[in-house]
Parts: structure tokens; sequence; C-alpha cells
């Protein structure tokens, strides 16, 4: 069942993918993180992609969303990784973050690199 | 009553440009040649001569067009241009402003001289043209200033750009490793331009890690640590990987002094050291060739 404001693909054994669109409402987080969560465990996922390469800007409120779902999800043991973070959001997202994210981050899905060193 | 005594007069001027137009353009080209031309080499004979015809053209037009005082007419503004663009192609040649101002001048002097010439024009008429030549070449020589301050406005950025380019030589020293050796004394604003170039050069090139070294910084304060460690974040947040080199006892003192939490930070002690911990993070191996 498709999920209001993002597309989940399932791009290989136990990864996905989440690509937000435009009409991904922040507010209604509890309902967003359990449909997410519950899709995942249903398919055994290991680790979600979230793609940022739409997202210029990471305010707090946006940083906060971010945050609880890669928390949410650790619950059920799957990595979030944000990919193709944009310059300006990682400058923005530095200019307040005041301790490591829960999340790891990669340039793309093949990156390597882990932010939680 | 004033407005028709006006444009009398500027008719009347407009006449008598085309009859004399002959000596005025002969005077202005020589004037011309001895500012701009010959050795000072700023402007070619044939360019002088455009130049001048143009301007006493555009003048002609201006004298009868309906308001000749409106500075908002079409050949008011046409005439503005033409000393905007006379100014910027000068000053861009290496030419000076007060050359041009004194050109301009002239030009003006050898109207007025023109009009002393003519017997037929009374003493009414002459004031009122001498009111609106001087009017006229007053705004001509505010748009010459005008395009002189926009021309070294652009100079002076150009200069910024190149020097915060240079003073920031990101080099890709290898297929996705960036290095960025950092010299001389980090401010604030300093950092963020350096964090905003390599944050931009990261998504260019997809580096997968990044090489600061501080070797050549010589000071270090409590915020342009706290902004090293917010660029070190910025990096690491885009997917790639920061490593620090080069951190001098004394800044390493001071960073311990400042509480800087440099845990999250990968640091090495040369910049020799922080390429083998890239090129070992991205599974490259440098060696000897064996014999």
């Amino acid at each position: 069942m498709a999920i209001p404001g993002l597309h989940l693909t399932q791009i290989g054994s136990d990864d996905f993918l989440l690509e937000p669109t435009r009409n991904l409402n922040i507010r209604a987080q509890d309902v967003l993180l359990e449909s997410i969560t519950a899709r995942l465990q249903q398919a055994g996922a290991a680790r979600l992609y979230y793609d940022l390469s739409e997202q210029p800007l990471i305010d707090p409120v946006y940083y906060g969303w971010l945050d609880a779902l890669a928390r949410t999800i650790q619950a059920i043991n799957v990595r979030m990784v944000c990919i193709h973070m944009q310059p300006t959001a990682a400058f923005a997202l530095s200019k307040f973050m005041l301790e490591v994210p829960v999340f790891e981050t990669a340039l793309d899905i093949s990156g390597w690199q882990k932010t939680g060193q | 009553m004033a407005q028709q005594k006006a444009t009398d007069a500027s008719v009347k001027l407009a006449e008598l440009l085309k009859l004399q137009v002959g000596s005025l353009a002969e005077a202005i080209e020589k004037e011309g040649q001895n500012i701009f031309g010959g050795s000072n080499n700023l402007l070619g004979t044939d360019e002088i001569n455009d130049f001048c015809i143009e301007f006493l053209e555009l003048l002609v037009a201006l004298l009868q067009s309906k308001d000749p005082h409106d500075d908002a007419s079409p050949q008011f503004h046409a005439l503005e241009m033409y000393f905007n663009n006379l100014s910027k192609q000068i000053l861009v040649r290496g030419g000076r402003v007060e050359d041009l101002v004194r050109y301009i001048q002239f030009m003006q002097r050898t109207l007025i001289d023109a009009l002393g010439n003519e017997k037929r024009i009374t003493v009414d008429d002459a004031r009122t043209m001498l009111l609106f030549l001087s009017g006229l070449f007053n705004e001509l020589i505010l748009a010459v200033f005008q395009a002189y301050l926009e021309e070294k406005e652009r100079t002076v950025y150009a200069q910024e750009a190149e020097l915060r380019e240079t003073a920031t030589p990101i080099t890709e020293i290898w297929d996705g490793v960036l290095t960025l050796p950092i010299i001389g004394t980090l401010d604030s604003n300093r950092t963020m331009l350096v964090m905003e170039a390599l944050l931009n050069r990261i998504a260019k090139e997809h580096a997968s890690a990044v090489v600061i070294d501080l070797t050549g910084v010589k000071n270090i304060d409590s915020q342009v640590s706290h902004h090293l460690i917010q660029m070190v974040q910025a990096v690491q947040l885009m997917g790639s990987d920061a490593i620090i080199t080069g951190i001098r006892p004394e800044i390493a003192r001071a960073l311990i002094s400042l509480n800087i939490d440099l845990s999250n930070v990968t640091t090495r002690a040369s910049l020799s050291d922080g390429l083998k911990e890239a090129f070992r993070r991205m599974g490259i191996l440098v060696g000897k060739k064996a014999d």
C-alpha cells in the first residue's frame, strides 16, 4: 500500500529506498513512522536509504523528522543512510547540530562512508 | 513661454551644430587623439572619429527631440549610454577617469566657442543655450563617474573572488580525494567561505574523502575551532570522510583548552599520513613497484 508523501521502493534483498515527494507532511509524523516501520518489518529490511537530493535545506523540524525515523527503524534493526545531501542542507544542518546524528550518510547508495565513526 | 523659448534655442543650436559640424568634429577629434590616441594607445584613430561623429549625431538628435530638457527621453538616454560605454571602454583599457572628464569638458568648451562665432544668436538665446549645455554636460559627467564606479566595483569584486579562490586551493589529488591546505589566519568569515567552497566541490567531484591540512595555520580561536568542527560535520553529512592533518602543537593545545571535542574527527599528524588514511579507507593501495 502506498504511503502518502513518499515512495518506498525495495532495491535489493534487504535494502529500501525512500524518496520523499513535495507532499510529504512531516507533521503527521506518527502515522508516517508507523507505516514505514510496518512496511520495512514486513519485508525484513536491513537498511533504508533516505534520498535527500530534493531537500535543499534541513531545518530543526526536518532534522527532528529524520532523527525520529532513524531511531524508530533502529528499534527493528534497520539502519538509515541519508544519501545525496545537498551542500546547502549540510551547511545548514551543521550549524545547529549538537551531536552525531543517529542516521548514517553516504554520497549515494554505493557510498562507503559512515558518519558514526 | 519659457518652454517655447528653450525649444527655439535648442532648434537654433541644432542648426548651428549642423552648420559647423566639420570644424567641431575636427576639434573634438584632435583633442581625442591627444588624450586617447598616439602613445596613450587607448583608442584607435578610427574609433576616435567614430565616437566623435556619433556624439554629434546623438546631440543633434537630442536637440531636435520634443523636449531636449527631458532627462527621461530616449534621446537623452542614448547620449548617456554613449558616454557610459565610452568610459567603460577607456577604463577597461587602462585609461584615467580624469582624462575622460577633461575630454568631455573640452567638448562643452568647443560647443560654447561655436556659439560665439555665430553672430545671429541673441544674448537671450545664448544664455538659454549655455544653461542647457551646462546642465547636459553635468549629467554626462555624472554618467561617466557612474560607469567608473561600476567598473571599479566590478574589478574589486573580481579581485576578491580571485583572492578567495587562491586562498582556498581545493585540489582533487586522487579520484574522489580532495585536499584543502589552509594557510594563514583563519577567521570566521574565511572559514565560512572555505566551507561553502568545499561542500560545493564535494558535490561536484563526488568526493569520498577530504584531507584538510592545517600545517599553515598559526592561530585559532574558540569561534574558528567551532566552525572547523562544523566544517567536518558538514563534510560527513554529505557522506564524505573528513581527515584533519598538520595540527601544530600550539593549535592542539588551544583546541584542548577551548574544550573542543575532536572525538568524532579523524586526525593525522601530517598531510602524507592523512592521504594514506584516505587511500586506506577507499581501498587504494599505493606502493613501490616490485623489481
